[in-house]
């Protein structure tokens, strides 16, 4: 649950201010399925980051889970990242010298539990990537590097999943895979809070919020009907990706004559 | 929190840039290395010279020429002469056992086409017997031999090995500096005594050194044994009176010569190797800082350079602290694994040039080795810390934007 009231951030440009966010007021219940949508400059990453515990509002109140951020000590703060929250970036934001399984446990590294690295396998397991855990992430195709990302959000089993623009460096195909998994996640019961400015992406969800210069200009529910004919197109489209590759792998594939002439 | 994992993301942040990591590393190791040799080196000089003082006997004095101040500046005054020697021995007779007077010079010795470069030491009778230096062929100058300035050499070991090889010495005619002398002996092999390597020259008698062959009137130094060690102070009081007799010093004037103990003589050095040591260790000290200046560096450019990477780490929940301490043990590896090798890579070129140069004796005292280590340690927290600091405060937002 997340519960924002007359939320405002402000940043100095110079002699300027740029406000980033005015006045939002916004709940969020348990469970649902958001997107923001905007324009670049709409305050969408600023509300994500804020309600991600990475940035504190300039006035106004954030509730997450209950629990007030703006009086939080940067402690409490680093713990309710780490346990009750999962973040996507666009870029996937993998630490490049380690293997996909090291770049799951990092989250894993900053808990109070002892340390372990089977909810890693496990979280790589749920995206499909088990089989992939020693490799690293120049070895391995966008998606499946946002996969491992999405592996890393959630290793700790967080309440909240923030998705900034998951699909944003994926062709259409591989976005679609990630955004089933997202789905997949929030059928579990997650939270999902997906910010984008594609309208395919934002229409999956249940509920779309639209922001324009730091406030919140329209939040509709997407029609029930409408989400599950997109869902179903989805799965289909991605069933059908599978089906295309097991019948021509691209090792079976028939050289050009020239080639073969050799 | 502290496990294992931290270390090795540590080792794999350090290996992301290898190079730099070594390059860093070798910073260290020359730090620490010229810490540790410089150590080795002056510690291995002390024990040596503590030594020879220690072979010099508690007992002995040694008489050398007194300093004069003349506006300001100390100028030597000689006064010893040959006389000296009986007199002490003639007036304090229940106190002094033998004195030892001393010419030294240097120059060629020659044996038809062989020759060598070495002191050339003129002295009386007792030399050998103050010194339990004795001689492994032939016979030492005699009393006749310094009465007489007949020309006779005792060799050294060394010079005689250098000269005859094989060949027996004794009775064989050599040239030093051009006169001709007469093997009449072959020390024993001793090493050095008295700060030289008495195995490198030739002994004649006083008389010969002082009018034929170097034309001096002043002896180098004197040698005093007194009867015991308990008889010093009474012996420095009665060498004192008979020398400023004999060199006709009016009460009220300072000495014309200087008289040291056993005791004195350490002192004096400790206050050199003192000096000495303020020297080795600022430029041990200054090789030390550069490589911590290294460190330092390279965590500033890796921390730059890892800005996203904080970022991440940050948004999935590491706590300031644990930027920091992540950080700190990556510099600490540094200094720790480059502060092991310089231990050895110090202790190595304090051997080699102990083995180099044959002059320098080393130790490497093994608390220096753990010093080293402590201060490798102390030396990478305090070069990480800058840029640790400066990595935990990062803004997690900015720094996820960072390209």
């Amino acid at each position: 649950m997340i519960r924002a009231s007359q939320l405002s951030k402000h940043y100095h440009m110079g002699e300027s201010v740029v406000r980033a966010l005015d006045c939002v007021d916004l709940h969020i219940p348990h469970g649902q399925f958001v997107s923001i949508i905007g324009s670049s400059g709409s305050g969408k990453s600023t509300m994500m980051h804020i309600m991600g515990c990475l940035d504190r509002p300039t006035s106004g109140t954030v509730e997450i889970h209950g629990q007030t951020i703006n009086s939080m000590s940067e402690k409490r703060m680093a713990l309710l990242r780490n346990n009750e929250i999962g973040f996507v970036f666009q870029t996937f934001n993998l630490i490049s010298r380690t293997s996909a399984l090291d770049n799951v446990l990092v989250p894993l590294m900053y808990t109070r539990r002892s340390f372990s690295s089977k909810p890693a396998i496990e979280a790589l397991d749920r995206v499909g990537l088990s089989k992939r855990a020693k490799h690293k992430p120049s070895e391995m195709s966008g998606g499946e590097c946002q996969r491992v990302a999405i592996a890393r959000a959630i290793v700790n089993k967080p309440k909240l999943l923030l998705a900034d623009e998951p699909t944003g460096n994926l062709d259409t195909h591989t976005g679609t895979q990630i955004m089933n998994i997202v789905h997949e996640l929030h059928e579990d019961g997650m939270t999902v809070v997906l910010v984008t400015h594609e309208m395919d992406i934002a229409v999956q969800a249940e509920r779309m919020i639209e922001m324009k210069d730091g406030k919140i200009v329209a939040d509709t529910a997407v029609d029930a009907a409408r989400r599950a004919e997109i869902l179903k197109l989805n799965q289909d489209a991605h069933q059908s990706l599978f089906r295309k590759k097991s019948l021509h792998p691209p090792s079976s594939k028939p050289l050009p004559p020239q080639m073969e002439a050799r | 929190m502290f496990h294992f994992q931290l270390i090795i993301t540590a080792i794999r942040g350090l290996q992301q840039n290898l190079l730099r990591s070594i390059l860093a590393t070798i910073g260290v190791i020359i730090g620490v290395g010229a810490v540790v040799s410089a150590v080795s080196i002056l510690q291995g000089a002390q024990r040596d010279v503590l030594d020879q003082f220690e072979s010099l006997g508690a007992d002995q004095l040694i008489i050398v020429d007194g300093k004069r101040e003349h506006g300001g500046v100390t100028s030597s005054v000689q006064a010893l002469v040959p006389d000296d020697a009986e007199k002490i021995q003639q007036e304090n007779t229940e106190l002094v056992l033998r004195v030892s007077p001393q010419y030294q010079g240097g120059g060629q010795i020659k044996y038809y086409q062989q020759n060598v470069n070495g002191f050339i030491l003129g002295v009386t009778e007792t030399y050998a017997p103050m010194n339990s230096y004795k001689v492994d062929t032939g016979r030492f100058i005699s009393r006749e031999d310094v009465r007489g300035s007949t020309m006779v050499t005792v060799l050294g070991y060394g010079v005689a090995q250098d000269l005859f090889g094989s060949l027996p010495p004794v009775g064989k005619n050599v040239k030093i500096n051009g006169k001709s002398f007469i093997v009449i002996g072959v020390m024993e092999k001793k090493g050095t005594l008295g700060f030289l390597n008495v195995d490198e020259q030739a002994i004649i008698p006083l008389s010969t050194a002082m009018a034929r062959m170097f034309g001096q009137k002043y002896l180098s130094m004197l040698n005093v044994q007194c009867t015991s060690a308990a008889a010093i102070p009474a012996c420095l009081e009665g060498i004192n009176q008979t020398l400023r007799v004999s060199h006709r010093i009016r009460s009220g004037t300072k000495d014309d010569f200087t008289i040291y103990t056993q005791e004195q003589m350490k002192q004096r050095f400790a206050q050199v190797a003192k000096i000495f040591g303020v020297v080795l260790y600022s430029i041990a000290g200054i090789s030390l800082l550069v490589g911590a200046i290294g460190i330092m560096n390279i965590m500033l450019v890796s921390v730059t350079e890892r800005t996203r990477e904080i970022g991440v780490r940050l948004a999935v929940g590491a706590r300031r602290f644990d930027i920091l301490k992540q950080f700190l043990i990556e510099a600490s590896i540094i200094s720790l694994f480059g502060g092991a090798l310089g231990v050895v890579a110090g202790w190595a070129m304090a051997n080699f040039l102990g083995e180099f140069t044959q002059v320098i004796k080393t130790y490497t005292p093994p608390i220096i080795i753990v010093a080293s280590l402590i201060m490798a340690i102390f030396v990478g927290v305090v070069s990480g810390i800058y840029p640790a600091i400066r990595a935990a405060r990062l803004d997690p937002v900015q720094a996820l934007r960072y390209e």
